[in-house]
């Protein structure tokens, strides 16, 4: 997810954030790795959940991410929640 | 101003928080999950290197047909060289841990040792610099299956360009 986030960064994770609202494109959400539950996932939402409620999440680095274009649409229930903020360097 | 200091006051936070409970950690790149490494390619790479020093080397006299394939060979060579660079610094970098130098104490040297050989490589057409380079991607090679605990040998490559592979036994 360079250069938003950095290896290491800290990221604080609004759980409830799709209680009230689905998640939206631009939105970077934390969410199990479809393909390894125990795995969580830094993406960023590209595409608004369709009408099975899935949604497609896609790295901001295109060349090294996998993502939906690897693992498809996943399930709304995999999203953790939505990251509100972040230790990096707001300036990189 | 505002903003810095909630930044400040939300590190500072978290870092007591972490010494109470310990993060989860997202992961934002591409690891695939299963780990696939393997040293074949940049040990190709290399052959590829060592055999466009050969061709090189036996160039004809036909000014013209030479010009163009020397500069045929000459990019390969150096696409190649950069290959086993990539290659290795994948394997190095991402497969091999901390742990493995206990094991493995010729694990940086090795990988420098190719570093600097594939760029040397780059720069010249020196059969045996392309020698050198096949034999440090061969240790390399060796290291990385013995650190998974499998037995190797060294098999001809069955290629033109002769010289051998390090693979698994």
């Amino acid at each position: 997810m360079l250069p938003a986030y950095a290896p290491g960064d800290r990221v604080l994770v609004y759980t409830w954030a799709y209680g009230h609202r689905e998640p939206a494109i631009g939105d970077v959400v934390v969410l199990r790795d479809p393909e390894m539950s125990a795995r969580w996932l830094v993406k960023r939402v590209a595409a608004a959940p369709d009408i099975d409620g899935r949604v497609t999440v896609l790295g901001d680095h295109a060349g090294s991410s996998r993502d939906s274009r690897a693992f498809g649409a996943v399930d709304a229930s995999a999203i953790v929640g939505r990251v509100v903020w972040s230790s990096g360097d707001s300036s990189r | 101003m505002f903003r810095t200091l909630i930044d400040n006051g939300l590190r500072s936070g978290l870092r007591s928080l972490e010494r109470v409970s310990a993060p989860a950690t997202a992961h934002a790149h591409c690891d695939i999950p299963c780990g696939i490494y393997d040293p074949h390619l940049m040990q190709i790479a290399a052959l590829s290197v060592v055999r466009m020093n050969q061709l090189i080397d036996a160039l004809g006299d036909d000014a013209a047909k030479t010009k163009s394939s020397l500069s045929r060979y000459i990019t390969v060579k150096e696409e190649h060289a950069e290959i086993v660079k990539r290659e290795t610094r994948i394997i190095w970098g991402d497969y091999f841990k901390p742990d493995h130098l206990e094991k493995f104490p010729d694990l940086h040297q090795v990988t420098w040792d190719i570093m600097k050989l594939a760029g040397k490589n780059k720069q010249e057409v020196n059969a045996g610099a392309a020698d050198e380079l096949l034999a440090a991607t061969q240790k390399f090679a060796e290291m990385f299956w013995a650190s998974k605990g499998v037995a190797t040998k060294k098999a001809p490559s069955n290629q033109a360009v002769g010289g051998e592979l390090v693979v698994p036994a």
